[in-house]
């Protein structure tokens, strides 16, 4: 068995019944496991402690995030991006944090300690969140706080996200470091949240080269996403040669995603995965975590998971959701969800596809010319 | 957003009597392109990377020799900028005399020099996303209240407008396009064409669920 990280506290993670980065996926998720995989035993992980967030944000933010829980409302907080309409703040959220980002940490732990080869951590992946400010939804960077335990053990990180937002938290938090490899497929910032991403932004200093990025048209399918993520994950692979691999595995690139353009479908998520622990068992001797993160579909999102876990497990997946599960949702969330776990329809026709994998794949080329000398110098 | 916003100082000067051989020495080392001409601690010509290449070309029909003296090369009178000139004003100043840079006077003292690159600077400040934000595209007719209509809508939603650029657009509109500070544009983008705004992006995504 691939060893899960999960705990219920994960749900206190929540910003109200209005928000869409709703722990209700997560429930669904976890009761839908349960019911298809016997087996299916979480590993409980220790929440995250203040000194190990702190390894990753600001003190004087870190001090908000704990007033903010409180209750207290500081006139500052909006500097620090909390108390907006996208990361709003409630009571116990530091706490909340914690929790997904211990998560995370152990996730790593267990990889660089040896004691699992894959991990996936079922929750998480909150990659916008900043050195001292919480963004998109994210408070504490979980995904820095594992590639901090990665690097203490010496480790050197492929980190592939592949959430349809650009990854800029973790970017910047590594900017500089030639030791982490940051690699991002996005809907181009030009047209999505947070808006940065491009192919220009290629680390500084030390870290010049080692940050990557893939922005994709509006409405890329899945030939041309697939197109991108084998050329740009081969390459990090083969030119980087990482000790680990590191995924954020949004799953808002969908096309049922009411927040994003992207038009992907479970097969090309199911490819993604299945590129990604090829490349794991090629590179890094099998060591890979996974994490979840943005995917804003009830019904997309949870089927895109369930598949990630099969591929993790490496075992088949059920082609039916069981029906008493689908209806019981259906009724408590007041949507429609596919019967199968696969998609049985798709996008509809996209007029400009030619011009789209056209620019994506020039980007792609353009990024890969901009790096290579970085990575190539020795 | 004016010169001074965007003009760089301190600025590297030459003196009028030095040679041009010291002048592109000078902007080797400081890795820069033009060169204010100061003569008694005025500002008396100008002096760019490109003259001094011209000037001393052997391809030129009568080349100047490198201990020639700048202010024999030197372009003057000089165009220059006040601080408190619009950017815009500067930057149409550049483009229709064909220059790339204004050395920027307050009264007859240099205090900053403002080049093409600032103007992409300031260019990239206006269109960019300074901080995480989402892209909201609005076409409104081109009438007074109708941009102050689309900034109250965000306005009472409590989110907050990190740029706006608008542009004209066919005869009687104007394209406007925010960056917001919310990841949630789409929902803000269906709102908006409930309260009969013409929402050009994010567009509408029937199919979602």
């Amino acid at each position: 068995m691939v060893p899960v990280v999960y705990r219920p506290e994960y749900l206190r993670y929540d910003f109200g019944p209005q928000h869409p980065f709703s722990p209700r996926r997560l429930e669904m998720l976890v009761e839908l496991l349960e019911l298809l995989d016997p087996e299916f035993a979480p590993v409980a992980p220790p929440q995250a402690a203040r000194e190990e967030v702190l390894g990753v944000h600001a003190e004087r933010y870190v001090r908000r995030v704990e007033a903010a829980s409180r209750g207290e409302t500081g006139a500052d907080l909006a500097e620090y991006g909390l108390g907006t309409s996208d990361t709003p703040v409630f009571a116990g959220m530091d706490e909340a944090a914690r929790w997904l980002a211990g998560g995370t940490a152990h996730a790593a732990r267990m990889v660089a300690r040896g004691e699992a080869r894959r991990v996936l951590q079922l929750g998480g992946g909150l990659h916008h969140a900043q050195f001292d400010r919480a963004s998109g939804f994210c408070v504490y960077n979980d995904l820095a706080l594992a590639l901090r335990v990665f690097l203490e053990e010496g480790l050197r990180v492929l980190y592939v996200d592949v959430d349809v937002h650009h990854g800029d938290g973790v970017q910047w938090l590594f900017y500089r470091d030639p030791r982490v490899l940051t690699l991002s497929l996005h809907e181009s910032g030009r047209y999505l949240y947070p808006g940065t991403g491009g192919v220009f932004e290629i680390g500084q200093g030390e870290g010049t080269g080692y940050s990557w990025n893939g922005p994709l048209e509006p409405f890329t399918e899945d030939a041309s996403y697939l197109a991108t993520f084998e050329r740009l994950f081969d390459k990090a692979l083969a030119w980087f040669l990482p000790d680990v691999i590191l995924v954020q595995a949004g799953a808002d690139a969908h096309y049922l995603d009411p927040l994003a353009d992207l038009l992907l479908t479970t097969r090309a998520y199911e490819r993604v995965f299945a590129r990604l622990l090829e490349g794991a068992e090629r590179y890094t001797a099998g060591r890979i975590v996974f994490t979840l993160g943005g995917g804003y579909s009830f019904d997309a999102a949870v089927r895109v998971w369930t598949l990630l876990y099969f591929a993790l497990q490496g075992r088949a997946a059920p082609e039916r959701l069981p029906e008493d599960w689908r209806r019981r949702w259906e009724d408590r969330l007041g949507v429609r969800l596919g019967p199968s776990l696969r998609d049985e329809e798709g996008p509809p026709e996209v007029p400009r596809r030619g011009e789209i994998e056209r620019y994506n794949e020039g980007n792609a080329l353009r990024l890969l010319d901009t790096v290579k000398k970085y990575l190539m110098k020795g | 957003m004016l010169v001074r916003d965007v003009m760089h100082a301190p600025v590297v000067t030459i003196d009028a009597g030095a040679t041009l051989e010291e002048a592109n020495a000078l902007m080797w080392e400081q890795g820069i392109r033009h060169l204010p001409v100061v003569e008694n601690g005025r500002v008396v010509g100008i002096l760019t990377d490109r003259d001094v290449r011209l000037a001393t070309s052997e391809l030129s029909p009568m080349p100047y020799k490198p201990h020639t003296r700048v202010e024999e090369v030197m372009t003057t009178p000089v165009l220059t900028a006040d601080p408190m000139d619009p950017v815009e004003e500067a930057a149409r100043v550049m483009r229709d005399r064909k220059i790339g840079s204004l050395p920027v006077l307050d009264g007859r003292e240099l205090v900053g020099i403002i080049t093409g690159i600032d103007l992409l600077d300031a260019l990239v400040a206006l269109t960019g996303a300074r901080l995480p934000s989402g892209r909201v595209e609005v076409r409104l007719p081109d009438r007074p209240g109708k941009l102050a209509r689309l900034a109250q809508f965000f306005a009472e939603r409590g989110i907050n407008i990190h740029s706006l650029l608008t542009y004209p657009d066919e005869a009687g509109y104007v394209r406007n396009v925010l960056r917001v500070g919310s990841l949630e544009t789409r929902k803000l983008a269906e709102e908006l064409r409930e309260a009969g705004f013409e929402v050009l992006w994010p567009p509408e995504k029937p199919w979602s669920r």
